[in-house]
């Protein structure tokens, strides 16, 4: 069979097959090598990357905090809101589902089509919401038809819960965290999608209340869908429980007599002593309920353009003149400037001329010879221009200051504005022009360059109801640190002391007593029988004399004057103080069914007595018979 | 036909043993990632793997028993069998991801081209060994050149490259053992290497050229085909040492990994037991090479051994090609690993040639 030549052929094709046996070993040992460097050395890098693909961290939303009044009656909590969400792997003929689902939620059904053709790339087993935020009759038909409807899931969503019309300026309300936001260090660690408060005390005290996010380590395939069982849970910790200065039963007397007025404005009772609000409302308002379920853009849209202005906090906002509630502030300076005892009178013939020009007081036929208790009484214009003329610029700035009218009150609530009273140094740096001495005139009764929130006109009806403690007003009471029960916050401290002598003290309370109290004063219907509540009035202009005829009929603009009242009570050792601010109101006294009402709720608590009830909304009457009230203004 | 005593004596036991032990590790992996989280069982694809592996085995057993020598005679009618099936194929085949690979037969498929290289091993065997012809002349090379381009053009159009591409080996193995001049290795590298940037510049269409630069940066495509070769990487990298355990791949079963169960099976399994799993698994495969030369060397013909270099050649090429491919370390083609990878027509055409390499070596003394 060998053919000649056959061995070396032979040979040749051994010597190959040995080569190949070479080849084969070398490049085996070449694999096993590369193995050995990428699973082995490199080994760290790459199983990072594995478990990066597989482990998941599911966020568990934590619950914010509930917020209580002071006698730790609920006032914000957080309800589950129901979302209905469709499954599509779940269903074994979708149109039919989405026809059954149209009818039981009732929507149309072209609707939720679209709704799931918008979600079409997802996978199939990621519920597609249907209904966020249903309502509870929708929410109870898919319960119902759970049998039928399987593809259908309910799911829940922590949702802040309001007292509806009720403090809404106070709480502010929550939304996601905005790009901007992030950045702010009291925001550290706070993730971006996370529910912050935007405003109010939910911002003021969000880090309280926002609590610690749980979460759920799981493992997901490549297309991230759960499976198996999750690895491990981090329960989230709900937000700090917070406990507020306010008084339920005055919040709730304050908004419902404030309503029933029908007056744009804001207003606030506290205790004069402490600062602790007792209650405090801004008018109109928002809903917050509507941001803890993300606010749909057209009502974000229908607030902002609301001529009104329902976003704006009036209370710490709001700047106005305060009109002759700065009277008060005039006479304790006039007092402890030694310009004035109380017992100097001043002769008001309807008016005075003062650097050579003449200036009206409100009642035409003058209010005769008054000493400051009368003046305060009656509100005259005269005595305190007399005041003014004698008096420095600066020396009232330095008083505007001690009585918490000038700058911030310090209130917890986030956006206060600067309370401002005129001095040399603003009117040069402004305008570059000295002070010019007639210009006190107008100041010493609250007008021209004098601009203040009403806050801070608390703040200083609370100075002179405390003997001269410039308090800072606030509405936290107490946090449960740690879920064993309310820690007390402590009480700001006092931003200044102000040393008013007791007799003139003494006069200025006359005063404010005599103007409720007398039947001829301008605050005569603010009187309740027993109490001895003490106030002043106050009208501010929105627009001069002049300027208002010249604009008369041409502008829509509401050019009524805003209408002050400032009070507290009892005369003697008071214990409830505050401002009720009348956008609009033409006159101060014009709210005076408002703070009526939430004093006389606030004494019926004290003695253990059934609630008032609000009346019927009285007839707006302009004059009170048997009073010189003014029928304009106070001037 | 019987197995006389004297045969069955030499068949080699320990070859066969690797063969299986391989066959099994690649069901077991493909087990794993078949894994159905959902109702916690074997998927179907494990199950039409195990059912594939008797009609495979029996496929072994008659490549064994037949004589191959009258196999080799009758190589030609085998050839022109397996280039009709594929032309039918081309017309009537079954389409599935766009491929027309199949021909179905009731309740299953067969994918002829898995049996071209067999076709191929047998007719060039017989071509270069039994007609005494050496691969030393053009004419000569040319005729097994065109032998090798018909099937491969066919299953190149099916479309698939891969499986055409390992049709390449097939003849080079057998040219190289049937005495090709090293020269012409030489010139043929030469040429290469010179026309490569020709033929990258114009012989390739754009999807190829990406295929190249995606390799050489996967970052480039993170998305797609770079994206499998990322995540191969981080599948057998992040198996270490021991590996993540049987059924503990997070990669493969998770579905991280694209096609685990068939292209990248053995990177489910460097990630499931580790570099350990690797050495077991490279040891066996290169176990089943040199004794499969060993067949060769063995041969009592010409016939016989370029048979069994042409099967392990193609073999060979598949294996080593994978392997690299399932750790990253070459661009993603569309190629399976023998017997391993997920594949009925794949394992019954893998074995068969087992089958006539046994048969080679258990023939050896016989005239």
């Amino acid at each position: 069979m060998l053919s000649p030549g056959a061995h070396e052929h032979r040979v040749g094709l051994q010597n190959r097959l040995t080569s190949l046996r070479v080849v084969a070993s070398v490049v085996f040992g070449a694999l096993l090598v590369s193995f050995w460097l990428v699973q082995v050395v490199q080994n760290a890098r790459y199983e990072e990357m594995a478990d990066s693909n597989y482990l998941r961290t599911i966020p568990l939303p934590a619950p914010r905090g509930l917020v209580f009044d002071r006698e730790s009656r609920v006032l914000v909590e957080n309800r589950d809101s129901f979302s209905i969400n469709l499954v599509r792997e779940r269903s074994a003929n979708l149109d039919r589902t989405i026809a059954t689902l149209a009818r039981v939620v009732g929507m149309d059904e072209a609707a939720i089509r679209e709704i799931v053709a918008r979600h079409k790339r997802e996978p199939v087993f990621r519920p597609i919401p249907i209904v966020e935020h249903a309502t509870e009759a929708q929410w109870a038909a898919v319960r119902a038809r759970k049998f039928d409807l399987p593809e259908v899931v309910v799911q829940t969503v922590p949702t802040r819960t309001y007292l509806p019309g009720f403090a809404a300026h106070l709480f502010g309300y929550v939304g996601e965290i905005q790009d901007s936001q992030l950045d702010r260090p009291e925001n550290s660690g706070i993730e971006a999608g996370a529910i912050v408060g935007q405003t109010g005390l939910e911002r003021t005290y969000n880090t309280s209340l926002m609590g610690e996010d749980g979460h759920r380590n799981v493992v997901v395939n490549s297309v991230g869908r759960e499976i198996g069982e999750p690895l491990g849970t981090t329960p989230p910790v709900e937000g700090k429980r917070v406990q507020l200065t306010i008084d339920y039963d005055l919040q709730r007397a304050l908004e419902a007599a404030f309503k029933q007025s029908g007056f744009a404005g804001a207003g606030v009772f506290l205790d004069p002593t402490t600062g602790e609000i007792l209650a405090a409302t801004s008018l109109p308002a928002f809903d917050p309920n509507d941001f803890a379920v993300g606010i749909d853009p057209a009502k974000w849209a229908d607030l902002n353009r609301d001529p009104l202005k329902p976003l704006e906090n009036r209370l710490i906002r709001g700047l106005y003149s305060p009109g002759s509630t700065f009277k008060i502030m005039m006479a304790i300076a006039g007092l402890g400037e030694g310009v004035i005892t109380p017992d100097t009178t001043v002769n008001c013939p309807g008016g005075g001329t003062f650097y050579n020009r003449f200036y009206q007081c409100h009642k035409k036929g003058g209010h005769g010879v008054v000493d400051l208790r009368h003046a305060i009484e009656q509100s005259c214009n005269t005595y305190f221009y007399t005041l003014g003329s004698k008096m420095d610029i600066d020396t009232i700035h330095r008083y505007g200051r001690m009585l918490g009218l000038v700058g911030k009150t310090g209130i917890d609530l986030p956006g206060e504005n600067n309370s401002f009273v005129a001095s040399r140094e603003w009117k040069m740096r402004t305008t570059g022009q000295p002070w010019y001495p007639g210009e006190t005139i107008s100041v010493a009764i609250g007008q021209g360059p004098v601009d203040v929130t009403t806050i801070s006109l608390a703040t200083m009806i609370a100075t002179v109801a405390n003997g001269g403690t410039l308090i800072t007003p606030h509405v936290l009471r107490a946090v449960d640190e740690d879920g064993r029960g309310w820690k007390l916050a402590p009480t700001p401290a006092p931003k200044s002391k102000l040393l008013i002598k007791p007799e003139h003290l003494q006069a200025v309370r006359d005063g404010l007593w005599l103007a409720v109290n007398s039947g001829i004063g301008t605050a005569t219907r603010l009187r309740i029988d027993g109490r001895d509540v003490v106030g002043k009035t106050g009208t501010a202009q929105v627009i001069s004399l002049e300027g208002a005829r010249a604009a008369r009929g041409k502008t829509d603009l509401d050019l009524r004057d805003n209408g002050w009242l400032i009070f507290f009570a009892p005369r003697d050792n008071p214990q409830i103080a505050g401002v009720v601010f009348g956008e609009h109101a033409e006159h101060g006294y014009s709210t005076a069914p408002i703070v009526k009402h939430v004093l006389e709720t606030f004494f019926a608590k004290r003695e253990g007595k059934p609630l008032p009830v609000l009346g019927a909304k009285p007839v707006p009457v302009t004059t009170i018979p048997g009073t010189t009230e003014p029928v304009r203004r106070d001037r | 036909m019987i197995v006389e005593r004297r045969l069955s004596a030499h068949i080699d036991w320990p070859l066969i043993a690797a063969v299986l032990a391989l066959t099994l590790i690649g069901l077991a992996t493909i087990y794993s990632v078949s894994w159905d989280f959902r109702n916690n069982q074997p998927g179907a694809r494990f199950w039409a793997q195990v059912y594939a592996l008797p009609v495979a085995l029996t496929a072994l057993v008659v490549c064994l028993l037949i004589d191959y020598r009258s196999l080799a005679q009758r190589s030609l009618f085998v050839y022109i069998a397996l280039i009709a099936a594929l032309v039918y194929v081309m017309y009537f085949g079954v389409v599935r991801g766009g491929a027309r690979r199949w021909i179905s037969l009731g309740g299953f498929t067969l994918q002829p081209s898995e049996f071209a290289r067999l076709g191929l091993a047998l007719v060039l065997a017989m071509f270069y060994g039994e007609s005494r012809r050496s691969a030393r002349s053009p004419v000569e090379l040319g005729i097994g050149a065109v032998l090798l381009a018909v099937p491969a053009y066919l299953i190149f159009k099916q479309p698939d490259l891969g499986t055409a591409a390992t049709l390449v080996p097939v003849f080079f193995g057998v040219i190289y053992v049937a005495g090709l001049p090293l020269r012409w290795l030489a010139v043929a590298s030469i040429v290469i290497v010179v026309a490569s940037p020709v033929v990258w510049r114009y012989g390739l269409k754009d999807y190829q050229r990406d295929r190249v630069v995606t390799f050489l940066d996967p970052s480039k495509d993170p998305r797609g085909a770079g994206h499998q070769q990322i995540q191969a990487k981080v599948t057998v990298g992040s198996g270490g040492l021991f590996g993540k355990g049987f059924l503990q791949g997070t990669q493969g079963g998770y579905g991280f990994l694209p096609v685990a169960d068939n292209d990248f099976v053995y990177s489910v399994l460097a990630e499931e037991h580790g570099f350990l799993g690797v050495l077991v698994t490279l040891g066996l495969y290169l176990f089943v090479l040199l004794r499969s030369l060993d067949a060769a060397k063995l041969a009592k013909d010409r016939v016989g051994a370029f048979l069994v270099v042409a099967i392990i050649s193609g073999f060979g090429f598949q294996v080593v090609y994978n392997i690299t491919m399932s750790a990253g370390l070459a661009p993603v083609k569309g190629l399976t690993l023998p017997l391993m990878s997920y594949g009925g027509s794949s394992l019954v055409a893998t074995l068969a040639g087992f089958g006539l390499i046994l048969n080679v070596r258990m023939r050896r003394f016989t005239n």
